[in-house]
Formats: structure tokens, C-alpha cells, sequence
């Protein structure tokens, strides 16, 4: 230790002694102040009534110094005219800026001059303003260091400084008069701490005793903290940016439409006002009379103004899992550069103009699907080539990265199969690659393969608009392509056949590109599976029997073989879509250029449709339709959406869908349709 | 879709109350009652007004509030302490049916209208609408 840090210390330890002194020296002091104040007190009584005349005067000074004088030595400031001779302590204390001074005492010391004589008042009050002022920037730093020591320290505190700055010391002794002040501090805190503990414990104790109390008492509690008040602007903002408010926004308001788009009265009475009902259902009565169970009634209209606007529908879904959601993909909304280009929003049938989820990406979306083994997925294919999945759960995005590992040209047709626990997503792009994806890693694709068309063609090259897997077999597909030829492909290298193309089986007839391919929905007693519906730009749809892959390699010796189509529907516009019911085996449905949807029924008719249907109008323009989609359990409801990016959801009656009433005759009437079709066809 | 989050949520809330048939909506902090937002409503507090979903508020009153002022609009303070009042009352019932189940969504059907309450965790959301013709 040097010395001069030694010499430092016992200056403080000698200071230190000796401010000890002068604490004690205080505390008698404002024992006596306390004392002399009675005193004062009491001589102001007396002398308040008297004149105030110079010879009064004198006898009152007297009279004071001889009450007062004699008991206090040192602190009584009035007695200016006789300054005590104990008072060799106060120029220490003035100098230690009124430290003397209690906190109580300056309002009494400010009274008994008033009352006295002006003349009087001058000394006290130059004593009296010292010590205020000395102490004003002292205020600042106590302050600061209770703050910067202790910064959870509650706001009353802080008017307690007031009380304080009268014990204050001058600057020079800071550190020490620190130490006392956080003394005492510290004392304040531990009373603090004490109400506030005992605060806690009243509450405990109200808290403990409310459960117990009756309803009515905690109705009364509720009302008596009720604040009927609208809060402020700031607080308002606070709690809307807040992530909770929005999602609470988000939550409660969809509930609420939903139950708003509820049609159905729940109290509905049919007692009352039972005349105006029959009439109205004889004017429906009388509307589907003619047509029977193959009424096609429009229930509901998806459309949101801020989203689907100037945006056509590409792909329509339903869930497989909720038939009342309904899943649509939109192009791109020219119009508007900044808003993303793809987007998928799912519709509720209960919420006709809010969409349950919207998820968007950078490019446009051309196909999507609800994934039948999760439900919360929905995987799909984009301009740019990017394979997406979004999860409606958490609302997160996967998407595979852009390299040259996956597809680099529009993926138009992608479908998942497999079963529950080993499934994939197949996805095709126009320049003729076929990936296969994990759903879980979209990183790089399972499987890469590179359709080409075979030999007698003028290019290799072959541009599939789509695809499609026989819900038997999730290792071959057809491919739909660009010059109207159908392709059977293989996934895998099989016995006498590569992977990619079958170069052996061709499916032509359609003279323009093929829009959509569409396997039969096997779910009966009779299997159809090897039924494939295919549309075209040709202005019509064709009904073809595809051969078994297995079939193939027997007849391998034979060369590349022709398949044509077991019938064409010829209809008066461009087809865009045409697919088959999920219950009925004869049934199904396509729209065209033309802004129809037709229903058709093998079973009844293969020249005209059983019904044909237009969305209702929202604009001048008849608008073509692109996509149609069934809902996949019950077969009941129907989806189409077009140009206009109007999703229009049309209710077919119980001949055309609905699991009730579907007849084993059908099946087999559809079988022995199609066997005439083709014994027909090979005798030609 | 990801825009600022106020303008989107207060964007469902305009919405919601400009829906045909919806009289008014009201959103209150489940802890307090304090009102956070109001349409349709009349306010006896001056701020309201700026709380109000414009021009909501506007336009229910005149569209869907006909031939109902005489009923009495209440003043959105008074709603809001009777159904937050009711929404405690419906909690403690539920509390008691079953200890661990909440309510999450309150209709009551009266004579003129329906109110939708729905719960939450922190907020609470009132749809005060017409019932349906009938």
C-alpha cells in the first residue's frame, strides 16, 4: 500500500470520527430545536396580541432571550441581537450546509418572524435559503446514485427526495454523505418492502377468500372492477401491434363470418308463416320437376375483391379431409406488380367472401392440391419450376431451392402417390422432366427423369401439359402433351421396358394439346380403373381404355402400337378440364371455353350432356372456365373456377352424386358400354 | 398478406361490420372490459369516435340501423359492461360445470338481434347483428 493511499485513509477514518461527533452534536441540537419550538409556539401565543411598538419590542427580545436564550445554546435564530456563545459549532454547520436543520423545522422557523418583527427575520431567512439552494444540485446526485444502484426502485420513492435534501451534506463530503444516505436508504427500503409485503399479503388473502365467496359476490366484484372506459390512442396502439391482437383479430372475425354466412335459421319455426314457404318451394318444385335428381343448383361464390381480382383460377382442390374446404391457385394479378404473383387461397363453403388461409408465392402458382395423406399440406407447382409446400397449421412455406437439380420450366401437373406412410410428389414440367419429391425435403428431388418422345418424331423433345397416375398403380402414368398425343410412362426400369417413355404404346386422337387426363375413380364393385378421360384444345373430350403396362412387354414383338379412343365427346368449345365423379362409375364433369359446366352420365346418354350449368353473372363478359373439381367423398358438390378468378361451387342432385342410391347396374352398365365401345372400335 | 399487422386486422374488422345485416361491432380486453375498438356504436366518449372503424360505423348506422334508433343504439361504454359482465357470468358457469373448459363462443338470440361473442384469451370480440329475415 503507498502512503499516500495510507494518508488518504486516515484523513477519512479522522473524518469520519468527526462527522460522528457532529451527528451526536446534531441530534441534541434538534432535541433542543424540538424543545425551543414549543417555546416558541407558546411565546408567539403571548406576544401575537401586543403592539408592536419599539419599547414592546424591546421587552419581547428580552423576554425571548430570556426564554429562550438560556436553554439553547446555539440554535435559535431569531436571537440575532444576542448571539449565544455556544454557537462555535455553527459555522461548521453552516458550512456543512444546514445539516442542523430538520426536516420539520423550517416552516416553524419561517413562522415566529412573521409574527415578531421584520427586522428579525433577516438572519434566519439568509440561513433559511442556504440551505435549500447549497443542497439543489446535491439533489441530482443522490439521485443518480439511487437510481444507477438501485434502478427498480418504485416512483413514490423518488418524491421522498424532497424530505431528504435537507439532510444533505456540501459536495466535498459527497461520498460519505452517500453512505449515510443509502443508510438510510436501505431503512426506507426495508419499509417499503414491508408494505409492500403486507400489500401482497392482503391480496393473497382477498384472493383466497374470493373463491370461497358466493356468485353473487363475484358478480358484484366484476361489476365494481368493470372500467367502462375506452382506452387512449397510445394504449390502443400498443395492444393492436401486439402479435395476440391480430391473430385474435384474425380468429374471431372468421368465426364470426362463418356464422354470419350461416343461411340456415336455427329457430326457424315452419308453424309460422308456413303459406309463404309452401309457396316457394312449389315454385322450386315446379323448376326441378322436369329434371328430377339431376338438378344442378349453384350454392356458393368464392371471390375477394383485394385478392382475386384481374387473377385467373389455374387449379381447383377440394380437402380431403374437410368437404367443406375448397382449395383454388390463381395467376398472377398484372395490374398489381407489387402484390405476389402466386397465390392459393382456401375458401370455406361457410365463409363465402373471406378465404380460410391465403398463401403466396413469387411466381405463379399453375397447380395445387390438398395432399390426401396430410391433410394440413397443400403441395404446389409453379411458373418458375419451383415444387412449394405450405402447411396450414403454421401457415410455413417449403419450397425446393432453384438449381438445375429440379424442374426449370413451368410445372403445370403434379400429383401425389403412394400410400400413407411412403408417398410422393410427382411433379412434371413442360420441357419434359418428371421429379419425385419427399414431401418432408424439398431440397433435391427423389427421382429425376427426362421424358422424350420416341422414335418416329421430329424431335425429341416432348413438352407434357399432364399427367396422370391410376389409382392402382403409382409406378406408371400418362403423359398429356402438347401435340395431342397421349404417352404411357414408366417411373421405373421394368422387364423389356426403360424408365421414362414406353416407346411401344401411343395414345392418339386429340389433334391440339392435351388439357387435363383423368383416370377412373375406382370405388365399386366392379373395377373401371383402366378408364382415362382426356380434354383437349381439339374441342373435345375422349374416353379411352388404357392398356395395362403389364400387357405390354408380351406384345413387345409387335412394335410401336396405336391406341384410339373408345368414343369422342365433340362438344362446341375449347375443353379445358374434364373429370370424373368420385361415386358415380359413368358420371363426370368438364368445362369449357365457353364458361359452362356439363354433366354427363355414360349410363344415359353419350351424345348430349344430362345438365349443363353457368356460374351466375358477375360481369358483362361470359367467362371461360379452367379447372372443375369434385368433392371427393360424397361426390355431391362441384367446383369450377375460370378467367374471372370466381370459384363457383355447384350442388348436383342425387343422380349425378351423393353416396346414397348408386346402383351396382351402373357399374356394369358402364362395363358394358365400354366393351360394346370397344368391340366396336377393334371392328372397324 | 404480410402487411403491417394494425392496418391488416383493423382491414377484417371493416369488413366484418360492413357485412349486410351486422349492426355493430365492438372489441374489448378481456382482463378489463377496456374498450379497444368500436363501430356502430355511439360513444359518449369524444375519442371513441377516432377508436371507431370509419366509415363502418357510418355507414351501419344508416344502412342497418333503420327504424331501430328509437330502440335506442346503446352507447358502446354500456354494451360493452353488459356483455363483458355476462361473459364473466358465462366463465364462472362454465368454471363450474367443468374446471379445466372455457367458453369460446357465445350467440344469443334475442327478440331483434343476435349477439356473437367470442372469447379469448385476451380479447373479446361482439357482433351485434340483425337476425335473419324470417
Amino acid at each position: 500500500m503507498d502512503p499516500a493511499a495510507k494518508a488518504r485513509k486516515d484523513e477519512i477514518a479522522a473524518k469520519r470520527a468527526k462527522l460522528a461527533e457532529l451527528k451526536r452534536q446534531r441530534e441534541l441540537r434538534t432535541q433542543e430545536v424540538d424543545a425551543s419550538r414549543q417555546q416558541a409556539a407558546e411565546a408567539a401565543q403571548l406576544v401575537a396580541p401586543r403592539p408592536s411598538r419599539a419599547d414592546h419590542r424591546r421587552e419581547l427580545d428580552s423576554l425571548i432571550s430570556n426564554l429562550v436564550g438560556n436553554r439553547s445554546s446555539s440554535t435559535d435564530p431569531r436571537d440575532t441581537s444576542s448571539p449565544a456563545p455556544g454557537r462555535a459549532s455553527r459555522p461548521i454547520s453552516v458550512v456543512s450546509g444546514g445539516e442542523n436543520v430538520d426536516p420539520s423545522t423550517p416552516p416553524t422557523q419561517a413562522h415566529p418572524p412573521a409574527v415578531v418583527e421584520q427586522t428579525l427575520s433577516i438572519a434566519p431567512l439568509t440561513i433559511l435559503y442556504e440551505a435549500p439552494a447549497d443542497s439543489q444540485p446535491e439533489t441530482v446526485t443522490y439521485n443518480r446514485a439511487v437510481q444507477t444502484s438501485e434502478p427498480w426502485e418504485p416512483q413514490r420513492d423518488r418524491s421522498l427526495d424532497s424530505d431528504d435534501d435537507y439532510g444533505l451534506t456540501p459536495s466535498k463530503k459527497t461520498p460519505r454523505a452517500s453512505k449515510r444516505l443509502s443508510r438510510r436508504e436501505r431503512e426506507r427500503d426495508e419499509e417499503l418492502r414491508q408494505n409492500i409485503r403486507k400489500e401482497v399479503e392482503e391480496e393473497l388473502k382477498a384472493a383466497r377468500q374470493l373463491p370461497a365467496d358466493d356468485s353473487t359476490a363475484i358478480t358484484t366484484a366484476a361489476h365494481e372492477s368493470f372500467s367502462a372506459r375506452i382506452l387512449t390512442d397510445e394504449e390502443r396502439n400498443a395492444e393492436e401491434s401486439s402479435a395476440d391482437y391480430l391473430a385474435f383479430i384474425e380468429r374471431s372475425t372468421k368465426v364470426a363470418e362463418r356464422e354470419l354466412d350461416e343461411q340456415f335459421d336455427v329457430l326457424k319455426d315452419y308453424a309460422v308463416k308456413s303459406l309463404e314457404d309452401a309457396e316457394d318451394e312449389g315454385d322450386e318444385a315446379g323448376a326441378a320437376r322436369g329434371k328430377k335428381g339431376r338438378r344442378v343448383r349453384e350454392v356458393a361464390q368464392f371471390f375477394d375483391e383485394r385478392w382475386c381480382s384481374k387473377r385467373c383460377v389455374s387449379d381447383i382442390a377440394f380437402s380431403p379431409k374437410f368437404p367443406e374446404l375448397t382449395l383454388a391457385s390463381y395467376t398472377r394479378n398484372n395490374s398489381a406488380p407489387h402484390d405476389p404473383d402466386g397465390l392459393i387461397q382456401v375458401w370455406n363453403m361457410h365463409m363465402h367472401n373471406r378465404p380460410e388461409y391465403t398463401f403466396t408465392s413469387q411466381s405463379d402458382i399453375l397447380t395445387a392440391k390438398f395432399s390426401p395423406f396430410h391433410p394440413n399440406y397443400i403441395i404446389g407447382g409453379c411458373y418458375n419450376g419451383q415444387v412449394m409446400v405450405w402447411d396450414t397449421r403454421d401457415r410455413s412455406t417449403a419450397r425446393d431451392p432453384l438449381t438445375s437439380s429440379g424442374h426449370t420450366h413451368p410445372v403445370y401437373s403434379l400429383d401425389i402417390v403412394g400410400t400413407q406412410n411412403a408417398n410422393n410428389i410427382i411433379s412434371c414440367s413442360t420441357d419434359g422432366v418428371v421429379c419425385s419429391w419427399s414431401i418432408g425435403m424439398l431440397t433435391q428431388p427423389q427421382e429425376y427423369l427426362e421424358l422424350t418422345t420416341p422414335p418416329p418424331a421430329k424431335t425429341e423433345d416432348m413438352a407434357p401439359t399432364c399427367i396422370a397416375f391410376p389409382k392402382s398403380d403409382p409406378t406408371y402414368f400418362l403423359a398429356g402433351t402438347e401435340e395431342g398425343t397421349i404417352y404411357p410412362c414408366h417411373r421405373y426400369d421394368r422387364a423389356g421396358a426403360k424408365a421414362g417413355v414406353d416407346a411401344r404404346l401411343s395414345y392418339r386422337g386429340h389433334a391440339a394439346p392435351i388439357m387435363s387426363l383423368d383416370f377412373h375413380p375406382t370405388r365399386g364393385p366392379i373395377d373401371l380403373g383402366d378408364l382415362v378421360l382426356s380434354s383437349s384444345m381439339d374441342w373435345g373430350v375422349r374416353l379411352w381404355k388404357s392398356r395395362p403396362p403389364a400387357a405390354n412387354a408380351a406384345n413387345s414383338v409387335s412394335g410401336p402400337q396405336t391406341v384410339t379412343s373408345l368414343i369422342e365427346f365433340v362438344r362446341e368449345d375449347v375443353v379445358y378440364d374434364a373429370r370424373w365423379s368420385p361415386v358415380k362409375p359413368g358420371v363426370f364433369a368438364l368445362v369449357d371455353g365457353g364458361g359452362g359446366v356439363e354433366f354427363w352420365d355414360l349410363n344415359r346418354d353419350v351424345e348430349v350432356p344430362v345438365a349443363r350449368a353457368v356460374p351466375s353473372d358477375r360481369g358483362p363478359l361470359k367467362r371461360s372456365l379452367n379447372k372443375v373439381a369434385w368433392e371427393p367423398q360424397e361426390g355431391r358438390r362441384t367446383a369450377v373456377g375460370g378467367l374471372d378468378g370466381v370459384v363457383t361451387v355447384f350442388e348436383v342432385g342425387a343422380e349425378l352424386g351423393g353416396l346414397e342410391g348408386v346402383r351396382s347396374e351402373e357399374w356394369t352398365g358402364v362395363k358394358r358400354l365400354v366393351g360394346r365401345l370397344e368391340g366396336a372400335v377393334n371392328g372397324r | 398478406m404480410a402487411q403491417s399487422a394494425p392496418d391488416d386486422a383493423l382491414a377484417l374488422l371493416t369488413r366484418l361490420s360492413q357485412k349486410p345485416g351486422v349492426q355493430s361491432t365492438l372489441v374489448l380486453a378481456r382482463e378489463t372490459g377496456a374498450i379497444v375498438r368500436t363501430s356502430g356504436l355511439i360513444s359518449t366518449s369524444s375519442t371513441a369516435n377516432a377508436n371507431s372503424t370509419q366509415p363502418a360505423s357510418d355507414n351501419t348506422l344508416e344502412n342497418y340501423a333503420n327504424g331501430r334508433k328509437e330502440s335506442g343504439i346503446n352507447s358502446a361504454e354500456d354494451v360493452a359492461r353488459l356483455v363483458w359482465t355476462f361473459v364473466e357470468a358465462a366463465g364462472t358457469m362454465i368454471q363450474g360445470l367443468d374446471g379445466e373448459d372455457e367458453a369460446k363462443l357465445l350467440r344469443v338470440r334475442t327478440k331483434k338481434n343476435e349477439l356473437v361473442i367470442v372469447p379469448d384469451a385476451k380479447f373479446l370480440l361482439v357482433v351485434i347483428h340483425d337476425t335473419p329475415p324470417a
